[in-house]
């Protein structure tokens, strides 16, 4: 063959891959769906089989975006609006839904919602938690886990202590068990702070709103928080800098006696302790306020998806009874249904209880564009100066007020 | 054939750029390219999520950083960073690579393994460091409290006086290696006669490293420190995973800050103006070295 001949030839080859690539992929729908599990090594092929076979039409392109304590997924998604590469659809969280607002990212799933039959499988308050400020409903609720508190059972009775129910019980607790190498309390201070910041900063009469972080019941309670590392040394000298891994591989190593976690940990935790570990909700502040965080993740649609309606199909199968217990067993968190919450077994019964028992008192953190700053900068940096003796805790708060309010 | 000559002379005067093009293109699309986008950003109050709302305002992300406490505490710590850490790579690069041009049996294997810290991932090593220092289950508390040197553990990381000078160890840990390779290079062009002719001469061993192994090594080790300055000023990936800049601000650097001001709080203009400071200092140092080299080679 002549080199001139073979080149026609392979350009024409080329051309017809690309010619064809339409015509074998014509009928079928592929859907591009990111996601991300605290086990990296779950893998929803099994749920991705079953909706294939119930939709024969629809293809499911899942691929999991590393988490990064969050802020590399949520990068990833943002990157990719910027550049037109997203995904048609995407696990999300709560406090992003505002970013994606000013973007005009994300496609309004009411008319999707109301002819699907599932939607009455999922609580109103969970909706009414989901909506955006807009009214309408952006985000398909997939699952959830709520703050609550880990507590040594064996030592606080050695102790003649209960579980504590107040920030004064908590601090009695604490100061009861740091001994002997053992500190009452493991905070984070590190990355994700804000889940034990809150119970107790926010629990004692702090808020979101404008005036709210710099109140005087409000800088009393951030004090009595920080006093916790600086007064009291009931957290380990580590507190600081230590996030999720530490403070979860202190509580079982009998390092702390109290730690703030979800339901995600309780596996590993009961491991580790068995029948010595038991949960409740986080203690209530002096006036009987609580705060606690509800850690939602749920599923959104991108504006710029030419497949909505396979899109919506998709993330409506993995909110639907069965499905939406399944994906809780791969993300370890608590189904959104309430069909499938009421059969629930994955987890100990006590963690169910403890996390049923805190939903009166959780709730998301503000839907605002400084959220994701606020979580991920200012409130881990500015505590760190706190507990660490470089800052008045006040200006913590300061600093707090004026990252949301200028 | 004046004309043919003529002709003949083009060519080869624009063979050079010809093959030059393919690599200028690449450096220009890749490098060039996201620069001057860079540059563009830093004039601009630009946030990822809200594009539209892009405007320029001048050089005003500049005097923000200027008038920022944090910049210039990360500033102090990017310096204290760099020289500490590349100091120390050296005298530790040197020190080994002086041992390893020495005669064992087991050179061979020794020159294999000094190579290990170097050939790990950033990420590895910073996991790693992490657990050593750990407080409650670290192998250094551990070993300190065996041996007496402490009677309680310490919180290496969580402690703003002793966080940063933690991650500077496990960097010059990590990349000692670098300089140990390059300067053993450097030792083993130094001609043998050179160091005969001073032993007759009557010079000492400590005379001989003086005056013959440093100035034959002396442009290696230049360019080799210029590189790693480049390179240990810009690193931010075993920060991020010991302690993610904290506690508090105290193991903040430059290129750790600007990172965080763009991918949490998603301001692109400021972070960009942050980065091109940088930039700017570390161009004044290539600066000086270009000069210097180009002095040496003059004379």
């Amino acid at each position: 063959m002549e080199r001139r001949t073979f080149m026609k030839l392979a350009g024409a080859a080329a051309l017809s891959f690309e010619a064809a690539r339409p015509a074998i992929a014509q009928g079928k729908t592929t859907v591009r769906w990111w996601y991300h599990y605290d086990n990296p090594q779950n893998t929803p092929a099994s749920l991705v089989t079953k909706f294939e076979a119930e939709n024969p039409d629809i293809k499911i392109q899942a691929e999991p975006i590393p988490w990064g304590g969050g802020t590399d997924y949520i990068n990833r998604i943002f990157s990719g609006l910027v550049a037109g590469n997203q995904p048609d659809c995407a696990m999300v969280r709560l406090s992003y839904l505002s970013r994606f607002g000013q973007m005009k990212a994300l496609e309004p799933l009411d008319g999707f919602l109301a002819n699907w039959k599932g939607r009455g499988d999922i609580a109103d308050d969970v909706w009414k938690i989901n909506r955006s400020p807009d009214g309408k409903q952006y985000y398909m609720p997939l699952h959830y886990v709520v703050i609550y508190l880990y507590y040594r059972q064996d030592l606080l009775q050695q102790a003649g202590l209960q579980p504590p129910k107040t920030f004064d019980d908590f601090l009695t607790a604490a100061k009861a068990l740091t001994k002997d190498g053992v500190y009452g309390y493991g905070m984070r201070g590190g990355a994700g702070c804000h889940d034990n910041w809150g119970p107790f900063v926010l629990g004692g009469g702090a808020s979101f709103d404008k005036g709210g972080m710099v109140a005087d019941k409000a800088l009393a309670a951030n004090r009595w928080f920080v006093d916790l590392a600086v007064k009291h040394k009931v957290v380990p000298p580590s507190a600081p800098t230590d996030a999720f891994r530490q403070i979860v591989d202190a509580f079982k190593a009998g390092r702390t006696g109290m730690a703030i976690h979800h339901i995600g940990s309780a596996a590993e935790v009961v491991g580790a302790l068995g029948d010595k570990v038991s949960a409740v909700p986080v203690p209530r502040g002096p006036d009987g306020g609580g705060w606690t965080y509800f850690g939602d993740e749920s599923n959104a649609i991108f504006a710029g998806s030419k497949n909505k309606e396979a899109a919506f199909r998709w993330i409506s199968f993995l909110s639907s009874a069965e499905n939406n217990a399944e994906q809780a067993k791969l993300s370890g968190q608590l189904p959104i249904t309430i069909s499938d919450a009421k059969n629930w077994t994955v987890h100990p019964k006590r963690f169910v209880e403890a996390s049923d028992a805190s939903l009166p008192i959780a709730r998301p953190l503000p839907d605002h564009v400084k959220t994701p700053d606020f979580v991920g900068r200012v409130l881990p940096t500015n505590l760190q100066r706190a507990l660490t003796g470089g800052m008045n805790p006040d200006d913590l708060m300061k600093a707090v007020e004026q990252t949301f309010h200028g | 054939m004046n004309k043919a000559t003529a002709s003949g002379a083009i060519f080869r005067a624009a063979t050079p750029y010809g093959f030059l093009l393919p690599a200028l293109l690449v450096t220009a699309l890749v490098i060039l390219f996201p620069v001057l986008q860079t540059a563009w950003f830093s004039l601009h109050d630009y946030t990822l999520y809200d594009p539209e709302n892009a405007r320029f305002i001048g050089l005003k992300n500049f005097a923000a950083a200027l008038a920022d406490e944090v910049f210039w505490i990360a500033l102090l710590n990017s310096a204290i960073w760099v020289t500490g850490i590349v100091s120390l790579q050296l005298l530790l690069g040197l020190g080994a690579a002086l041992l390893l041009n020495q005669s064992f049996w087991w050179r061979g294997l020794a020159r294999a393994l000094v190579i290990i810290p170097w050939a790990l991932p950033s990420v590895i090593i910073g996991l790693m460091w992490t657990w050593i220092y750990d407080f409650n289950l670290g192998v250094l508390n551990d070993i300190l409290l065996r041996i007496g040197l402490i009677s309680a553990p310490h919180a290496w990381l969580a402690q703003p006086s002793t966080a940063l000078a933690c991650i500077m160890l496990a960097l010059v840990w990590q990349g000692f290696p670098f300089f140990t390779v390059t300067i053993l290079a450097g030792l083993q062009t130094v001609p043998a006669e050179l160091y005969e002719a001073a032993e007759i001469d009557g010079a000492s061993s400590w005379r001989q490293f003086v005056h013959v192994t440093l100035p034959s090594i002396a442009g290696i080790v230049a360019t080799a420190v210029l590189l790693r300055i480049i390179w240990v000023a810009n690193s931010l990936d075993v920060i991020l995973v010991m302690t993610g800049g904290g506690p508090g601000y105290a193991t903040h650097t430059l290129p750790l800050y600007a990172f965080l001001r763009a991918y949490t709080g998603m301001e692109f203009g400021y972070a960009a103006s942050l980065s091109l400071m940088l930039t700017a200092i570390l161009l004044g140092i290539v600066w000086l070295y270009v000069r210097r080299q180009a002095g040496e080679l003059e004379r």
